[in-house]
């Protein structure tokens, strides 16, 4: 989606008919336009979503009143004025047209919320316009509505995006911009094809096999609903799981808290990569003796083995590929293993005694040579699996010393968090408990769960195995069960590339942020994307521990601009991957950033960083500030990528001169102007 | 075992009827994104790719 135009007819502050062109390229990529406090930024911003989807952001006041305060003044009892937005934009190749428009009559003193209507038109080449049937279905595949807040958001507001609250809700959302979302649909309704292609192959295939489909879809069943089971026990562990780090981040916080807490996190710390490792060394311990264990038990063998070597070698008997006193006795005999007679200079005889040449001492030799090294080889892999088990035995042993170390002392400062003489710490101290006793049993059920999960698709597939070897003679069971198993190994395949594309994303975009952030931050923190999609912030001590840092709202802005432009730019990148789905067009993935106040509370280091790695990310980006917030870092970092320029110009009826100008491009334009007849913005365009 | 599997890979398993469904099942899918109320619509649309790639 490249937005290309905004039109506005007595919406809100901005009387009368004004358009402002937001055409971008990709050199070009934004358009910018400075607005005083109160002059309509966020208005204009909400025009977008308030066409789009015909919603206004909550933080917006007094939301009925949606056509032009002095408009509505001047108007008389009974009559309807029209209030409209018009969002033209490009999306995959097509030109787009969309207006939504209400009639707001005057039926009493205060406006009340009117119905609004959406239409949108696709517009052809050479200027026709066709409308689309169902607008708002159209609208919604090109960008949902739930993901519009990555793109249309207010900066000051943006740190919300990481709460922890809204962690599960982020994970569905961006599974639509990275591609996931449609393969887990796709998962979801494959089981009713299957179960439609079963009915089938029960009508027609005969008792036996009917059998074994009904056994198969009781056995489905079973799967589906223990799978169900489990995403809603998961879900609840996220959720368990965010709650305690809200609490975790009052602790560390907390003035009488924050230093026992802090020691707390190190040792968790400590104690989880203390865990990690211990199972790391129990794994490759088993994996050593399950594979070089029997070495251990090769001492006698080894021995035995060389002392009869030993007598065979001195006898000259030990095994050859040909023994020279087998040929000896041939010759000998006089007649060859073949039955021709070896006379005194015949070339038989000539030809055999080349074999005694070749045959005998120097094959034993190697022989021997071979079965030494073998066995003598034997006994150093012997030394070696005992030297390597005895390394495992001590590291294991430290590692158990550190890990019962570490946890009396996380027992020791629970106590003593437990009982500090705060009311407030107490209680989030019982919370804390609480929650992860919650978190410990549901992660148990979720065990237990899929386990029994297992248990049923091993059963699944034998029962399908069982069906592919039944006896099947009518044509239509035959295919019926051809079609059953092509959609089987789809489901299959799906299964695995959602596995495949959900853990490729995650690491993408977790490496993604960490770039963005860092290029932003001057700080020495960074950011962690976990399995959750619950996005934290991390610091390395000195002594190497990773703790979290409790965020303050200007780093959860950082983090979460990072987070918006990495999402923006890992969008784009996917959509041209995915190749399996078909043909893209080239903007597949492109959707632009509209954003109020994004510099909002940064310091001014981190207004420049932040609209440096926006303008680098993002495929287009429509930036709404004031003066103060864009006139010093912000406009020399975005000036290079500068497309459009503006000015909202606040008319106030004011009485008092306080009027402002604003020098854009060497000239001044009205930036406040007081003292006339209504209260109302005006969009001026400078470029 | 899992990080060495990759999505081409796994395309690359199926059978050509299966390639041809798998790509349609996602078309199908993209194509209705947006209908939160289409399940039993998209499953017989499912069926009838299959239909057509297994006639």
């Amino acid at each position: 989606m490249r937005l290309l135009a905004i039109r506005l007819l007595n919406f809100r502050q901005f009387r009368g008919d004004q358009t402002f062109k937001l055409a971008s390229d990709a050199d070009r990529r934004v358009a910018l336009l400075f607005g005083a406090n109160g002059s309509g930024k966020t208005t204009l911003l909400n025009a977008f979503t308030w066409a789009l989807y015909g919603k206004l952001s909550d933080d917006v006041e007094s939301q009925e009143r949606i056509l032009t305060d002095s408009l509505w003044a001047e108007t008389a009892f009974g009559v309807s004025i029209p209030v409209e937005v018009d969002v033209t934009f490009e999306h995959e190749g097509r030109e787009y047209h969309a207006r939504r428009s209400a009639q707001v009559r005057k039926a009493g003193d205060a406006q009340s919320t009117p119905v609004s209507s959406l239409k949108l038109w696709l517009v052809e080449r050479d200027g026709s316009s066709k409308e689309e049937g169902a607008p708002q279905e159209k609208i919604e595949s090109i960008l949902p509505q739930r993901l519009s807040r990555f793109f249309f958001f207010n900066g000051e507001r943006i740190e919300k995006l990481v709460s922890r609250r809204a962690y599960a809700e982020v994970k569905e959302d961006i599974k639509t911009l990275l591609g996931i979302e449609h393969v887990e649909r796709a998962l979801k309704h494959l089981p009713a094809v299957d179960r439609k292609l079963s009915a089938e192959l029960k009508r027609h295939g005969g008792e036996k096999a009917a059998g074994i489909q009904t056994s198969i879809d009781d056995v489905q069943d079973q799967c589906v609903a223990l799978k169900d089971e489990i995403a809603e026990l998961e879900s609840r562990s996220v959720e368990f799981g965010s709650e305690l780090g809200e609490v975790l981040d009052l602790l560390r916080q907390h003035e009488g808290a924050g230093p026992l807490q802090s020691q707390r996190d190190g040792v968790v710390t400590d104690l989880l990569g203390q865990r990690n490792e211990l199972d790391r060394l129990l794994n490759e311990r088993r994996y050593r003796v399950a594979t070089k264990g029997f070495i251990a038990f090769t001492a006698d063998l080894a021995d035995q083995t060389l002392s009869k070597a030993d007598a065979l070698h001195e006898r000259g008997s030990l095994p050859a590929p040909l023994k020279r006193d087998f040929v000896e006795s041939l010759l000998q005999q006089a007649e060859c293993i073949c039955g021709t007679p070896l006379t005194d200079g015949s070339s038989a005889t000539r030809h055999v005694q080349e074999w005694r040449a070749k045959a005998g001492l120097a094959e034993v030799e190697a022989a021997w040579q071979r079965l030494r090294g073998d066995a003598e080889g034997l006994s150093a892999a012997r030394q070696d699996l005992r030297e390597a088990l005895d390394d495992f035995g001590r590291r294991i042993s430290e590692l158990r010393d550190e890990i019962s170390r570490n946890e009396e002392r996380q027992t020791v400062l629970d106590g003593q968090l437990k009982d500090l003489p705060l009311e407030d710490v107490q209680r989030l101290e019982a919370k804390r408990r609480d929650l992860e006793g919650l978190i410990k049993t549901t992660e148990r059920e979720v065990g237990a769960k899929k386990q029994a999960l297992a248990t049923a698709e091993a059963e699944l597939e034998s029962l399908r195995g069982e069906l592919n070897r039944a006896a099947v003679m009518d044509e239509l069971a035959i295919k019926a069960r051809e079609r059953l198993q092509l959609v089987q190994s789809v489901t299959q395949a799906l299964t695995e590339i959602l596995e495949i594309r959900s853990e490729d994303m995650r690491e993408r975009l977790d490496r993604k942020v960490k770039e963005v952030f860092a290029e932003i931050t001057i700080k020495p923190y960074f950011p962690v994307l976990n399995e959750d999609f619950e996005l934290g912030l991390f610091q390395q001590t000195q002594g190497g521990e990773v703790l979290p840092v409790p965020k303050s709202t200007g780093e959860s802005q950082i983090l979460s601009l990072s987070f918006v432009a990495a999402v923006s730019e890992l969008a784009r990148e996917v959509r041209v991957e995915r190749h399996v789905e078909g043909e893209l067009h080239a903007d597949a993935g492109h959707y632009p950033i509209v954003m109020d106040a994004a510099f909002g509370s940064l310091d001014e280091n981190y207004q420049g960083a932040v609209a440096r790695a926006l303008a680098r990310m993002a495929p287009q980006m429509v930036v709404l500030v004031s003066k103060s917030q864009g006139m010093g870092e912000v406009i020399r970092e975005l000036a290079p990528h500068i497309s459009q320029l503006g000015v909202i110009t606040s008319h106030t009826t004011n009485q008092e001169d306080k009027s402002e100008v604003i020098e854009l491009e060497g000239r001044e334009y009205p930036y406040v102007l007081t003292r006339d007849e209504s209260d109302w913005a005006e969009i001026r365009v400078v470029r | 075992m899992m990080d060495e599997r990759t999505e081409q890979l796994v395309v690359s398993e199926l059978s050509q009827e299966g390639r041809i469904l798998l790509k349609r099942v996602l078309e199908i899918e993209r194509e209705k994104l947006h209908l939160s109320a289409a399940a039993p619509t998209i499953a017989d649309e499912i069926l009838v790719a299959v239909k057509g790639i297994l006639p």
